[in-house]
């Protein structure tokens, strides 16, 4: 038997930069031009980007998409990113209508399962990229439903409050915007882990979801936090990616398993949401 | 007037029938259907499986991979879902290609090689076995098959003799003299090798001071190590008569042709995948447009056509 498939295949596509800006310190906003297929595109899930004409990095690097805007015929989606390492530097000097590659979408994005009126999003730092994009989806899906969504709160938390990112989003597309920083300079003063805690009792398992994203720290929180609930939370994983497809199998992360044997599943093709439960949190 | 005929590209590699010389490396392409929404599996010279052992394995605690200069560093345990779910789960799915399928295949102790060998030997679909030597040897201190000659001539001997399917065997480069070990597998019996697989390498954080890999060490691939591949391939196509097999870091067609041309019969993509998931289209249509725009009909024109001064 010989497979004849001849649908389109799938392939790494040139994107422009039409704008590129610091939002705020070491912080950027890059817009990219891309095909109208990545309308398709659902919060939480990532494109791997690549400059073009430079072979070093070697590697893509992945992104959570932040935004999707489309004006006229044309799609703009936008990377928020932290600058960490080799890779974040060299994106954080690319000039408007310079050109990457870019190999996406990718991953599962967040799922909403039904009859939730209630939606929490927990949003720590840089984590906070794929959620604001969520938090957009989530707010159209509620002006169009007669019953269903009736509140989004963003628990949005920084190191201070110069950091806070994509509030003016957030406070647009949720019923309600809460602060936290860790030097108190806005709003409570400590973690948004802690911050969300004390909020949660405005949650039950049958009608709410949690929707968390942030460095590994507030996510183990988070995690603790969840243990003594039912309310379903999905959190969404970074991890150091190769292939960015699920076959180099670079990007494990620690699953809770039943037997004695460790079990993985790659952040790019099985995540990168996973349930909060799932995650074995001890060993990330 | 060019020759715009299509030029001959099959080749044989140990008795395995290739349509083209251009091959994935063991664990770069999965199970196949990772890559089939980016290239047409049936276009690839032939498919090497990730390798198999017994049983499922985990693999390494994560992190598991780093960016190094022109490559990377991977220790990710041969992960990988074992012999008989392969059979079950992911064979059926590529016999529905028209593509050649090599299982790579390692285990802990010769008896496990020997296991896997004569599962994949009673199952239809499969065109011959890569021998990972790599593998640590648990009874003999995790010091790897490949890494002694003596051990290196005892797997493939022993695989070799319960299983009808040609054998490749795939060399490690982390020895004082590749050749040596490369004359004992064909001696053993080896119907042909492939090299190289990872240099062993690591890569600090100088901000923690603690390696970036949590298995501390890692193979290295990529651009990087493609000087010594080619090196190590030229040394031990003179030093034996089977066909070899080359791979590390061919990221186009340039590199590929550089293997073939010192002799290579074949060739391996491998980290080049997780770049650019056509880099196997790529590297073919680039030897297919090389040998048009050089008047070479046939690929065996061009391989082991070295000239040295």
């Amino acid at each position: 038997m010989t497979s004849n498939i001849k649908e389109s295949r799938k392939s790494i596509i040139t994107a422009r930069i039409v704008d590129h800006h610091e939002v705020v310190k070491n912080h950027f906003l890059m817009t990219l031009k891309v095909p109208i297929d990545f309308q398709t595109a659902v919060p939480g899930q990532f494109v791997m980007i690549r400059v073009k004409g430079r072979e070093d990095p070697f590697l893509h690097r992945p992104f959570s998409i932040n935004l999707l805007t489309s004006h006229g015929t044309e799609t703009f989606m936008g990377i928020l990113y932290k600058v960490i390492g080799k890779g974040t530097t060299i994106f954080s000097r690319l000039k408007k209508d310079e050109e990457l590659y870019v190999m996406g979408p990718l991953g599962n994005g967040f799922d909403m399962p039904p009859n939730r009126k209630k939606i929490a999003i927990v949003a720590g730092g840089i984590g906070v990229a794929p959620l604001s994009f969520l938090a957009e989806y989530l707010n159209r899906q509620a002006s169009f439903s007669e019953e269903g969504i009736e509140e989004i709160v963003c628990y949005l938390g920084a190191p201070t409050s110069q950091l806070l990112l994509d509030r003016k989003r957030l406070e647009h597309a949720c019923s309600k915007l809460m602060i936290s920083t860790d030097d108190g300079s806005e709003g409570y003063h400590g973690t948004v882990a802690k911050l969300f805690q004390n909020h949660i009792d405005s949650y039950a398992e049958n009608d709410s979801i949690i929707f968390c994203c942030g460095p590994y720290p507030m996510m183990t929180g988070v995690a603790e936090i969840m243990k003594k609930y039912s309310i379903p939370c999905q959190v969404s994983i970074e991890e150091r990616m190769a292939c960015g497809i699920g076959a180099c199998l670079g990007c494990a992360v620690r699953v809770k398993s039943h037997g004695s044997r460790p079990h993985y599943m790659t952040v790019c093709k099985d995540g990168p949401v996973f349930d909060i439960n799932d995650v074995s949190w001890r060993q990330v | 007037m060019k020759n715009k005929n299509v030029p001959g590209m099959n080749v044989d590699v140990g008795g395995i029938e290739l349509k083209n010389p251009v091959m994935t490396a063991s664990g770069t392409f999965g199970y196949g259907e990772e890559y089939s929404p980016y290239i047409d599996l049936n276009r690839l010279g032939a498919f090497i499986v990730k390798g198999l052992s017994c049983g499922p394995r985990s693999g390494n605690s994560p992190p598991r991979i780093i960016e190094t200069a022109a490559g990377m560093l991977n220790a990710v345990g041969l992960q990988n879902i074992g012999v008989d779910a392969f059979i079950q789960e992911k064979l059926p799915y590529l016999n529905g290609f028209d593509v050649t399928v090599i299982a790579n295949i390692f285990g802990e102790t010769i008896d496990e090689y020997i296991s896997v060998a004569k599962k994949l030997g009673d199952v239809p679909g499969i065109a011959g076995l890569e021998i990972n030597i790599s593998c640590p040897n648990v009874k003999k201190g995790g010091i790897a098959f490949g890494d002694d000659p003596d051990t290196a001539y005892e797997v493939t001997r022993q695989v070799k003799s319960v299983t009808d399917l040609p054998i490749i065997v795939k060399l490690t480069p982390n020895v004082t003299d590749i050749t040596r070990v490369a004359r004992v597998v064909e001696e053993a019996g080896a119907d042909a090798l492939s090299l190289i697989n990872t240099l062993k390498g690591m890569a600090v954080n100088v901000e923690t001071k603690k390696p970036y890999l949590k298995n501390i060490t890692g193979g290295l691939s990529g651009p990087a190590i493609k000087p010594v591949a080619l090196r190590m391939v030229w040394e031990v196509t003179r030093a034996v008569s089977i066909p070899v097999i080359g791979v590390g870091g061919i990221m186009n067609a340039h590199d590929a042709l550089e293997f073939l041309i010192v002799g290579a019969t074949a060739i391996q993509i491998g980290t080049a995948n997780f770049i650019n998931p056509r880099a196997t289209m790529d590297v073919l249509e680039g030897i297919q447009h090389y040998m048009i725009e050089n008047d070479i009909a046939d690929i065996h024109d061009l391989i082991g056509t070295l000239t040295v001064d």
